[in-house]
């Protein structure tokens, strides 16, 4: 009897080690819904090195600055790694268990590879970060704007019908939200959220950039006379942060050069303000006439972030990557997913333009909060 | 006799100069249409007529005055115009359609200045 509960006891203790061990890496253990391209880095322009089959399992080691690229090695019968390579997080099935905080973040590979393009304006655009915060120029403009009396948890949105879709930021503030694996945003949408729920008058459908700018567009109910959408949007809610886009309509009646002195002046009437303004470019489908002009505004956005130092997001990029660049059937506004709260835990976001601006926009409002170190600032 | 008829002359032609100088429009044109013309021509996208009657303070906007519609299909609707100095105050509405959604502007207050003996339109009133 003594002999068996030694043979019991000593038989635990060897399989406890290798079950400890399952669970620590099962969260990592993905498969592909589909078949996969792997790239040698985490965007479309990277070359392609290899292809993961749909339900192969692959170990993940390493994820891009968004999240939405991971790095993942395919290893033999052996356990030793066949290949390694990057693939969209979205295509693959996660483990619920996965939190995007345990996987390592490589902040050394670039979104795109510039190199790969033959067309200068895309490799300029292909060139610039997913998401480029300037934590360090913001740093001096959100401490004025708190001594102007600006909401650290409150942000607004300014653009054109595109922004003002109640699907864009406003679900943030929702409850429900389903972040799956991007667990280190919970604090910031928890920061940000309530906050985020109400429309803003300088978000129109139909407006451009030079109407934000007129008082004729501002809403009588909420702004004094004389007032422009976008000073009376900025009095009304004291925000810290503005997420300004606009484009799809502007393309189409001005030119890049009016279009660049329009951002700019948003621009600068955001920072006097003691706003920071995050500039974003804009998803275009190549199937409409003017696309090589969103091309020179696309470029004059990332002129302006540059120059101004302010935040930018490149969507233009992002999309990219995505079905139809992520746009709905006119190829101007952004497809959605059809949910009215943040769903991020079945990759939406590659798939629906509208998850993907939702889920970068947060991104940028995570590094801006800890960058800023924004807490306690409400 | 004849003296008489001269007076009465006179007095005829002044009582005309005095009909004529009140029918006359005050520094050069009726306000209240001024800026009733200018809205139409706004809302439209007519350029030459916005740059026309545009002030030379806003001299600077016409471009994004001239636009400000671009990216919609608008109309006014019931629009009237008073004129009290150098403000004019206008009732009626500007639909804006874009694709199916209609946006509704109320119409305002706006200022009006003299430039060069001519109302122009110079933004909304603050």
């Amino acid at each position: 009897m003594m002999r068996l509960c030694l043979w019991i006891l000593l038989s635990l203790l060897l399989v406890m080690p290798a079950a400890a061990q399952d669970d620590a890496t099962a969260p990592f253990i993905a498969t592909a819904f589909r078949d996969l391209t792997v790239r040698a880095g985490p965007g479309i322009t990277h070359r392609p090195t290899s292809g993961l089959g749909a339900g192969v399992p692959v170990r993940i080691i390493e994820r891009s600055v968004t999240g939405i690229w991971m790095r993942v090695v395919l290893e033999n019968a052996s356990g030793e790694p066949a290949w390694d390579g990057w693939v969209m997080r979205g295509y693959l099935t996660l483990s619920p268990n996965l939190r995007l905080s345990e996987v390592p973040v490589n902040r050394e590979v670039s979104d795109d590879d510039p190199t790969s393009q033959q067309r200068e304006s895309f490799r300029r655009l292909y060139g610039t970060p997913i998401i480029t915060p300037h934590i360090d120029t913001m740093r001096a403009i959100f401490l004025r704007g708190q001594e102007m009396g600006n909401r650290a948890d409150v942000i607004t949105k300014v653009g054109d019908s595109v922004t003002a879709d109640e699907r864009y930021l406003q679900p943030m503030s929702q409850p429900g939200a389903l972040l799956g694996p991007f667990d280190f945003l919970a604090p910031t949408l928890t920061y940000f959220g309530e906050g985020a729920g109400e429309a803003s008058v300088a978000a129109r459908i139909g407006m451009t950039s030079y109407v934000v700018l007129d008082p004729m567009w501002a809403d009588p109910s909420q702004c004094e006379g004389g007032e422009t959408p976008l000073a009376c949007e900025y009095r009304r809610r004291q925000p810290s942060i503005a997420f300004i886009m606009f484009g799809a309509n502007d393309v189409q009646h001005m030119t890049y050069e009016e279009y660049a002195v329009q951002i700019d002046e948003i621009v600068d009437l955001t920072l006097d303000a003691g706003i920071i303004p995050v500039l974003s470019t804009f998803s275009y489908s190549p199937d409409n006439a003017l696309f090589p002009q969103s091309l020179e505004f696309n470029l004059r956005v990332l002129e302006i972030a540059e120059a101004q130092q302010v935040p930018l997001i490149n969507l233009w990029a992002a999309a990219r990557a995505l079905p139809d660049y992520g746009l709905d059937i006119d190829g101007i506004h952004m497809l959605q997913s059809g949910f009215r709260y943040l769903k991020f835990d079945t990759g939406h976001d590659a798939f629906y333009g509208t998850s993907l601006r939702n889920l970068l926009s947060l991104i940028m409002l995570d590094e801006l909060r800890v960058g800023l170190s924004m807490e306690g600032e409400t | 006799m004849k003296n008489l008829r001269s007076t009465a002359l006179c007095i005829l032609y002044f009582a005309l100069l005095l009909l004529l100088a009140a029918c006359a429009p005050s520094g050069g044109g009726d306000a209240a249409a001024i800026v009733e013309q200018y809205l139409t021509a706004k809302v439209v996208g007519d350029g030459d007529t916005v740059r026309a009657l545009l002030c030379d303070v806003l001299e600077a906007e016409a471009g994004r005055e001239a636009s400000a519609f671009a990216a919609v299909e608008a109309r006014i609707e019931g629009m009237d115009c008073t004129a009290e100095g150098e403000r004019v105050t206008c009732t009626g509405t500007i639909i804006a359609l874009y694709g199916t959604e209609e946006t509704a502007f109320p119409l305002g207050s706006y200022s009006v200045a003299q430039n060069d003996g001519e109302w122009k339109w110079c933004g909304e009133v603050r």
